[in-house]
């Protein structure tokens, strides 16, 4: 599995500042290449800094130090405005807790990335349909949140995700909040966005299970990369 | 992001929270409601007294009294202060050019009438043929009372519409017959020679409709006949008016006669002389007193537009902590600060645009119920709609930007982890 790299760090760096003179550095220097179609599981226990390299990844926070390029784009040079747009455009989100907007149905969920995109109403509904089918949810698509179930909700995330076709979908902890089976569901829809879809996937989680079904896993421990192989290709290093 | 999303959004976050919508406009709509209700009321008003300004004879009219001196050495006025009848004929006279009719009225005084066994009461005024343009009334039959009545003392009298149905049911039939009053004690039979009529809309022609018979009691008799009547030989008066001709400066008139009428009649007077009033004096005055209250009532207005302001500022902060998780879900999915801002600011501005279109719809209906009552009706300028319409906007705005900033500025990744 190989091709051209979507997410490149190198020395990544991330420290917060609590007050002088103490600075608390989260990520002490992180390299990871993934390359384009790659399904990659980052697992790590809390405290880990899966979520800090999370946000990074997914453009919501910048680097301390370091460099990141993401699909071509040195994120670190970006301003807030232009991270708005590498996030509407190359980062899908898949939250643990859903996170659909309220009080709005499930296709106008699916639309939203495109109506920040710009997207003309008749393409983008056209385009939300067709991600629904994918998700298969087509039946569902003037549904509220409040009228759907857990493993729904997930499936109509997904479908927002894939909305404006980003580079990357980053998803934490997808299954968290779900039962196994409703878990597992959402799973295979990640499996066949990967396959039929090629699509460039990243996990975060803490279920090592999840992790061993994806074609990678990064390990962090204590703001450091502490495992990074290849699945099933026995503890191979990367 | 577009304009037409952003309303939409707007709307069903509304939708989602109804009553708070609808207290928070309560404060708009209140505010604004006063101000165009007010504004309606102040119409009603202007327009009345434009109405009897005009009908008066507008910038044309002076009005001329007698006063006291600034160094007056009594302070009652006898019967030699009074204007005399041959001054007011000596000023005709001289300042013929620029006069276009003078009135005067000798006052009036309580009569009674006896008619079918039933007692009127009514006011008897003494005037001359000029007195019409000051009384914001016309002949509809008939005639006024002329120049030959004045001289000779005739017993002729001018009476209402009104009066002249309660009478003879029509107001041709009342022409030519004979009243018999009683005033001071004597009476003394009047022939009706002229129907008179208020000529006045808006306001003023509700109010003399309501008053009935009170308004529609008076009977105009030449001022010879009052005089006559009132056993006085001396006939003399208070005050008079002058109508003057278009084109005449009317300060440069009133103070013109007043020096000439002072220099010749009351130097001598110890206490006494003439003083004058224009009717653009008398106008400014008015604009002055109508300045001074809207003024007050914009204060007013200002201060209940600024707490509903204050209340729709409120409430955009409670929403945008409310959602402070969907503002992060949103700058997830790629929202730039700007499409946060606008979207609730947008909000804000709707809000109060309902709240002052509700707001400017309830303060004509409650600006016209008193009119409604008193039969005339009035709409406020469609500038002042237009002007409570964009400051409702503005108060959205302005109230809605900081709540929507602050939505705006907000970390997504805080946001996103807020419970």
């Amino acid at each position: 599995m190989s091709g051209r790299p979507v997410i490149t760090m190198k020395g990544i760096v991330k420290s917060f500042y609590i007050g002088t003179p103490n600075e608390l550095e989260i990520l002490h220097g992180l390299d990871i290449e993934v390359p384009e179609g790659q399904f990659v599981s980052i697992v790590g226990a809390s405290g880990s800094g899966k979520s800090t390299l999370m946000n990074i990844i997914g453009a919501l926070d910048r680097q301390t130090s370091g460099q990141y390029i993401l699909d071509g784009i040195d994120v670190a040079k970006l301003d807030d405005t232009e991270l708005s747009k590498i996030r509407n455009k190359k980062i899908g989100f898949v939250f643990q807790t859903f996170n659909l907007i309220a009080r709005t149905s499930a296709i106008k969920n699916v639309e939203l990335p495109m109506l920040y995109a710009g997207v003309q109403s008749k393409e983008r509904s056209k385009r939300a349909k067709e991600l629904l089918e994918t998700v298969e949810m087509s039946d569902r698509a003037s549904h509220m949140p409040n009228e759907l179930s857990g493993g729904q909700k997930q499936r109509i995330a997904i479908a927002r995700a894939m909305a404006n076709d980003p580079a990357i979908i980053l998803a934490d902890e997808p299954t968290g909040a779900l039962d196994s089976k409703t878990g597992r569901l959402v799973m295979d829809i990640f499996h066949k966005l990967h396959k039929e879809q090629g699509k460039t996937i990243v996990l975060i989680t803490h279920n090592p299970e999840l992790a061993a079904e994806t074609d990678r896993i990064i390990t962090l421990s204590d703001g450091r990369i502490v495992g990074d192989r290849l699945s099933g290709g026995e503890g191979e290093q990367v | 992001m577009n304009l037409g999303e952003n309303i939409k959004m707007a709307f069903s976050s509304l939708r989602a929270n109804k009553m708070r919508a609808v207290l928070t406009m309560l404060g708009i709509i209140i505010g604004i409601s006063s101000v165009i209700m007010i504004a309606t009321m102040g119409n009603i008003m202007e327009n009345s007294v434009m109405d009897i300004f005009n009908s008066q004879g507008g910038s044309n009219l002076v009005g001329f009294q007698i006063t006291m001196k600034r160094d007056a050495v009594r302070n009652y006025y006898s019967t030699d202060d009074l204007i005399k009848e041959e001054m007011i004929k000596k000023v005709g006279e001289r300042f013929a050019d620029d006069i276009d009719v003078i009135s005067v009225s000798s006052g009036s005084d309580d009569a009674s009438m006896r008619f079918r066994r039933e007692d009127l009461d009514l006011v008897v005024y003494g005037v001359n043929p000029g007195y019409i343009r000051q009384s914001m009334t016309e002949v509809i039959a008939g005639r006024y009372i002329t120049e030959k009545d004045v001289e000779k003392r005739g017993n002729v009298c001018v009476i209402s519409d009104k009066q002249a149905e309660k009478l003879y049911g029509s107001p041709r039939e009342a022409l030519g017959k004979t009243l018999s009053f009683n005033m001071n004690g004597t009476s003394c039979d009047l022939t009706v020679v002229g129907i008179y009529e208020y000529k006045l809309t808006g306001l003023m022609s509700a109010m003399v409709n309501m008053a009935g018979e009170d308004w529609n009691n008076e009977v105009y008799i030449p001022y010879t006949t009052f005089a006559k009547l009132e056993n006085t030989t001396n006939i003399s008066f208070f005050y008079f008016y002058v109508n003057i001709n278009n084109g005449v400066n009317a300060e440069k008139f009133a103070s013109n006669v007043r020096d000439y009428m002072n220099n010749r009649w009351y130097r001598d007077n110890d206490s006494i002389e003439i003083w004058y009033q224009t009717g653009e004096s008398q106008m400014s005055m008015m604009s002055e007193v109508m300045g001074i209250i809207s003024t007050v009532i914009s204060v007013i207005a200002g201060i209940s537009l600024l707490v509903g302001g204050i209340g729709v500022m409120n409430i955009m902060l409670v929403s945008v902590t409310e959602r402070t998780r969907e503002i992060g879900v949103r700058k997830a999915l790629g929202a730039p600060n700007g499409a946060i801002r606008s979207q609730f600011i947008i909000e804000s501005v709707i809000i109060c645009l309902i709240g002052g279109i509700i707001g400017i719809i309830l303060g004509i209906l409650l600006g016209n119920v008193a009119g409604i009552i008193i039969g005339t009706m009035a709409s406020p300028s469609v500038g002042s709609i237009i002007l409570a319409v964009s400051f409702s906007m503005a108060i959205g705005v302005f109230f809605g930007y900081y709540p929507a900033n602050r939505a705006a500025k907000l970390d997504p990744i805080e946001a996103l982890r807020y419970e």
